[in-house]
């Protein structure tokens, strides 16, 4: 009886919380695509432009875990050829016209795991997504 | 052990074997459910972010009101058959899911030009068998539009 009842909450947790994590990994990796593609958008060679390529992203609407919740950390990067990335581009440069790319990471969407965690699974489980997106074409690289 | 203590230990297990096969009923048709719709919302989730990136990059074409109609049709056969011009006949990726049930709506700029492009599944009915669910305007999606705007345009 308990061996039964371990597997079929074990078959449960798979079926209800992975089910769970793939939808939140989709969603965010949908959101990080859209909010990479608001930030290269902002490009224009200025400084400022790179100012609003952060706030793009970070203020793109978007919801996760089945459209309950908002994205809340979302972390903007910028690179000049994609082999180093930074927040702040100054680190990477004087010149703001260098920066070609912008990486949107979306971090700390922690899932609450409901089934798996009786039979000895996490109690909740993080589902990170990012994206990177060139300008001039505004296009998605990964 | 007498005819009593027998048909008593059988009664027993009889009495055990409808508990738990309640209990486990239960618990089958709960995950067959779950599974079933988590399934079916990351099909429409991957569906609706296809056709999101389509339209963010589609040329918008807007000579007239006929030609942005023609380019919101392509959107919505992108969702649901994930191709802008779907062979007669086709499937949708989602079951169940016509184009009729994708909304599309532009965020424009003073000159028409648009900025942004929001998608969203307008009442979608899951039947998981034990009971139904609708998902209403969920998932939904915007993207920012980078593709080219063509206000003097047709669609071809």
């Amino acid at each position: 009886m308990c061996a039964s009842m371990f597997v079929l909450l074990a078959a449960l947790g798979l079926a209800f919380d992975l089910g769970r994590i793939y939808i939140a990994h989709n969603e965010g990796q949908v959101f990080a695509d859209a909010a990479s593609m608001a930030a290269a958008q902002q490009f224009d060679g200025s400084p400022d432009g790179l100012i609003r390529a952060s706030a793009a992203a970070r203020n793109l609407p978007g919801r996760w875990n089945m459209a309950a919740e908002s994205f809340k950390n979302i972390r903007v990067d910028f690179s000049k050829d994609g082999s180093r990335w930074e927040q702040d581009w100054r680190l990477l440069t004087g010149d703001a016209a260098a920066i070609h790319l912008a990486r949107v990471k979306v971090e700390g969407n922690n899932l609450d795991i409901t089934f798996l965690r009786a039979v000895g699974g996490p109690t909740s489980f993080e589902v990170p997504a990012q994206a990177v997106a060139a300008a001039n074409p505004v296009r998605l690289l990964e | 052990m007498s005819v009593f203590h027998r048909r008593r230990e059988r009664g027993h297990a009889m009495l055990e074997l409808a508990v738990c096969a309640g209990v486990m009923l239960v618990l089958l048709s709960g995950t067959f459910q779950f599974g079933y719709i988590f399934y079916l919302y990351n099909q429409l989730v991957t569906a609706v972010g296809n056709g999101a990136r389509y339209a963010a990059q589609r040329t918008y074409r807007a000579a007239a009101k006929q030609d942005v109609e023609l380019g919101t049709a392509a959107i919505r056969n992108m969702v649901v058959y994930g191709d802008p011009r779907p062979a007669t006949g086709a499937r949708p990726v989602v079951p169940n899911l016509s184009p009729e049930q994708i909304e599309v709506n532009w965020v424009k700029q003073g000159d028409g030009a648009p900025s942004a492009v929001e998608l969203a599944v307008r009442r979608y009915a899951i039947n998981a068998v034990f009971r139904s669910f609708t998902f209403d305007r969920r998932p939904a999606v915007q993207f920012p539009y980078v593709g080219r705007y063509a206000p003097a345009e047709r669609e071809p």
